[in-house]
């Protein structure tokens, strides 16, 4: 990874507990590190930012500054690959969408993340939609696309999500 | 298995299934249909003139398959007896305008096409069950490609490929171009230690448990290709590497000396070029952190060891229980290693457990000695805790003869029941089963059990636990409990069966009109009875005894049903902290109340006895903290029965689903 050198002693040994009870984290403890889930995962071999067995391995460690505050855990594109075939049922996808969680509670988004929250609430949508949109649906029979960003936002609302700044 | 054929005093019946056992331990009676060969034993010399002219070419199933045999054949070059046996499946028969063309090439006038099979008899002192175990079919492990490229192999089909026997001759060549392999590869723990089981709904991916023999076998088969072709490149991915058998870290080492690369991690895919049919392996190595990608000739994917399904028919013949994964069960891990719970059947080998070859040797003496101690006896001892019917009272009704996990009890339609003493275990199901009061426990009869019952109530019952625990079990549970000083409430007052299937529901019935506040019924764990599957009668009454409460307005939670096995002091301690807190909400009021409600009534009897072959599903709830929750389940399957929420095994069927209904 680095050459930097971690302080054990800022370790919080209950940060596995706290991703236990966490829906989706229960069976973080099965854990072996076999890294049948790194060796078959899309992004792993992408990038070698992303690693499910070394986040794992860190969460279990207790580094919770450094899981949180990383943008790693954000990269798992839940294709559920390593779901099917780790050996002590994991359920990878299922445990970074917890620790997603926890960060989100503890303010650590990233900003990608946020923009793509203004976008949603802007347009109802992840991508706005042009007159040029609609003219190819128009050619190719489709019916128009209308933005409907006031339900989207009604409900985005309700459940408490805001954008950036909030 | 020379030895074997040979020996003056052993009678090898080969090609022969065993039909049906009967009798008890000195006096089994054996029916074993041999099938026919087609082929006479005795004057075959084992030529193989046969062979050429047959004109049915099938796969070799000893080669897995790797090269090819006629429909006359011999399974494999040692088997006993060296005679050649036809597949009459395969074969097109003796019409000479078929073919019959063996019979002409065979000068000793040998093949027989009218040759039957015959049932034979054996009257047998003692059973060995050795029945071996089958390799895990890695085809659903889809990463591997086992299924999509020719070059990735089992190690069972290396070991074809590499023995001098083999289709190859011990030339070592890889399946899709007949090449030498120089770079190999080899996975372990293909199909074991993995969660994804047959009992996980997304599919199975192997089992549960670490497989014993395949890192060994990846160890043996490193330094055998390194004898042989010192330049192979070889690298074994693992998890974990058990070399714990003497020598056996020797060996490792050596291994590792000899230049075998041993890289911690699992590969993930599994690519081919399809121009070379060279294999791309990817694969995390986890002490560097670094994704790796590895070029193979050859992949090897160290199957694990799963139960021989043919098992499952001689384990009913002969009352056997197994474990959750499906191997035979001793009757004690520690202290009977290799006799069954049935008494004058003995274990060994794969059957039990997967195991090497030493293992299964050293299992094997010790199953033949044991067979040899009770063979030698002029007469056994049995437990003085047997049951005996009253041919008085006896109503020659029949409902002892099933329940009896040891098929002791000989009943006849119009005769009555018979208990074989040799043969029975003492675990008094027969008699909490009989509804004329005709069988009676030794040492631990209905009166016995009446007066304990009455002596626990006589003083303050409103105050008091009754409990009926089970020898070996519970009631060690409850010793643990005490010799670890693990702290419970002191008001609970247990009577000691020797199962829970010795509780018969009048028990409970009386336990409550004599003013019981709570009755708490605990056996061995649900699949871990030491008598065989007794508790299960345990479950099919108590769930009787609920209805029964129930329809007289009692509250059917005042009876709860625990297992605790011997080790669990703890639980035992919880659990009696939780019958407690049961007990304080019960008031005298509510006693005096059931009291009233059952006086005179009928001790409800569950006649339904559980035969559901479909999986059913279920609507169940826990009679201790009233969750509710559906399964999909199959009652005659060894089936734990534990509420999610609160670990309690009070657990009650309240509806019950046909199957694709839930």
């Amino acid at each position: 990874m680095s050459d930097e050198i971690i302080d054990v002693g800022t370790f919080d040994p209950h940060f596995c507990d706290e991703i236990a009870a966490e829906p989706g984290g229960e069976h973080i403890r099965r854990c072996f590190s076999c890294s049948t889930c790194t060796a078959g995962c899309p992004v792993a071999g992408a990038t070698d930012k992303y690693n499910p067995r070394r986040i794992i391995h860190m969460a279990l460690l207790g580094m919770r500054e450094q899981v949180l505050r990383s943008d790693f855990v954000w990269l798992c594109s839940v294709c559920y690959t390593c779901y099917e075939r780790c050996p002590q049922d994991v359920r990878i996808p299922e445990l970074m969408n917890g620790i997603r969680n926890i960060a989100v509670r503890e303010g650590y988004i990233p900003r990608a993340f946020r923009l793509q929250v203004e976008k949603l609430r802007a347009h109802g949508r992840l991508y706005e939609i042009e007159d040029y949109e609609n003219e190819r649906r128009a050619e190719y029979g489709l019916p128009p696309i209308r933005e409907d960003a006031e339900e989207v936002g009604w409900i985005m609302d309700r459940m408490g999500v805001k954008g950036e700044g909030g | 298995m020379m030895d074997v054929g040979r020996h003056p005093n052993i009678e090898l019946m080969a090609y022969s299934e065993v039909e049906d056992v009967s009798g008890y331990v000195g006096n089994f009676r054996v029916r074993v249909r041999r099938k026919a060969r087609y082929v006479d034993e005795q004057e075959c010399t084992a030529c193989g003139d046969c062979v050429p002219v047959c004109p049915i070419v099938k796969p070799d199933e000893f080669q897995a398959g790797l090269s090819t045999r006629r429909a006359i054949y011999i399974p494999f070059p040692q088997a006993v007896p060296s005679a050649y046996i036809i597949n009459i499946d395969e074969c097109l028969g003796d019409n000479p305008i078929a073919c019959g063309k063996c019979q002409e090439a065979c000068d000793k006038k040998c093949i027989d096409f009218d040759m039957q099979g015959e049932t034979v008899e054996l009257s047998v002192g003692a059973i060995i069950v050795a029945t071996g175990m089958d390799v895990y079919d890695p085809t659903p492990l889809d990463e591997y490609g086992y299924t999509s490229y020719e070059n990735v192999i089992t190690s069972l089909e290396f070991e074809r490929l590499i023995s001098a026997g083999g289709p190859t001759e011990g030339h070592f060549v890889r399946p899709s171009d007949r090449k030498r392999a120089r770079r190999i590869g080899f996975v372990q723990c293909v199909g074991s230690r993995t969660a994804h089981t047959a009992a996980n709904p997304d599919g199975q991916r192997g089992n549960p448990y670490c497989s014993n023999i395949c890192c060994m076998n990846t160890i043996k088969d490193s330094l055998l290709l390194k004898d042989h072709y010192p330049d192979t490149e070889i690298t074994v991915f693992y998890m974990d590497i058990r070399a714990f058998g003497k020598g056996f870290e020797d060996l490792y080492m050596r291994s590792r000396e000899m230049g075998v690369r041993y890289i911690r991690g699992l590969p993930g895919e599994v690519e081919e070029e399809p121009e070379t049919g060279d294999l791309r392996v990817y694969v995390e190595n986890t002490t560097t952190g670094v994704l790796e990608i590895h070029d193979f000739d050859l992949l090897v994917l160290s199957v694990g060891a799963v139960p021989r399904r043919e098992t499952e028919l001689v384990r009913q013949l002969l009352n056997l229980s197994r474990t959750g994964d499906g191997f035979l069960m001793e009757a004690h891990p520690k202290l009977k290693p290799v006799d069954a719970p049935t008494r004058g059947v003995y274990i060994a080998g794969c059957a039990e457990s997967p195991k090497d070859i030493k293992d299964s040797v050293t299992q094997a003496s010790a199953a033949a000695a044991r067979a040899e101690i009770l063979l030698s006896a002029p007469s056994i001892r049995v437990e003085a805790i047997t049951a005996v019917v009253d041919p008085d009272l006896c109503k020659k009704c029949g409902r002892c003869a099933p329940v009896c996990p040891f098929s002791a009890i000989i009943w006849e339609k119009g005769r009555a029941a018979q208990v074989v003493a040799a043969a029975c275990a003492g675990c008094g199901t027969c008699a909490a089963e009989c509804p004329f009061d005709a069988i009676t426990m030794r040492h631990f009869t209905d009166q016995q059990i009446y007066a304990m019952v009455d002596a626990i109530l006589e003083e303050d019952p409103l105050e008091k636990l009754v409990i009926f625990a089970c020898n070996w079990c519970s009631y060690a549970g409850a010793d643990t409990a005490g010799t670890s000083r693990f702290q419970y409430p002191p008001n609970g007052r247990i009577i000691r069966t020797m199962c829970s299937g010795r509780v018969r529901p009048d028990f409970v019935w009386h336990a409550f009109q004599k003013g019981a506040p709570v009755v708490l019924v605990s056996g061995c764990h649900y699949a871990d009875c030491h008598y065989i599957n007794a508790n299960r009668n345990t479950v099919r009454r108590v769930d009787g005894l609920w209805e029964g409460l129930e329809k007289y307005g009692v509250r059917p939670e005042r009876l709860q049903l625990e297992w605790c096995s011997a080790a669990e002091g703890q639980r035992w301690a919880r659990i009696m902290q939780e019958i407690e807190k049961l007990r304080a909400t019960v008031t005298a009021e509510e006693v005096e109340q059931t009291r009233e409600l059952l006086k005179g009534k009928k001790v409800p009897t569950s006649s339904k006895v559980w035969r559901i072959k479909e999986p059913t599903g279920a609507v169940m709830r826990c009679l201790r903290c009233g969750n509710e929750w559906e399964v999909v389940f199959d009652l005659a399957a060894d089936e734990e029965r534990m509420c999610g929420a609160c670990r309690s095994n009070s657990v009650r069927v309240i509806l019950k689903l046909e199957s694709g209904n839930s």
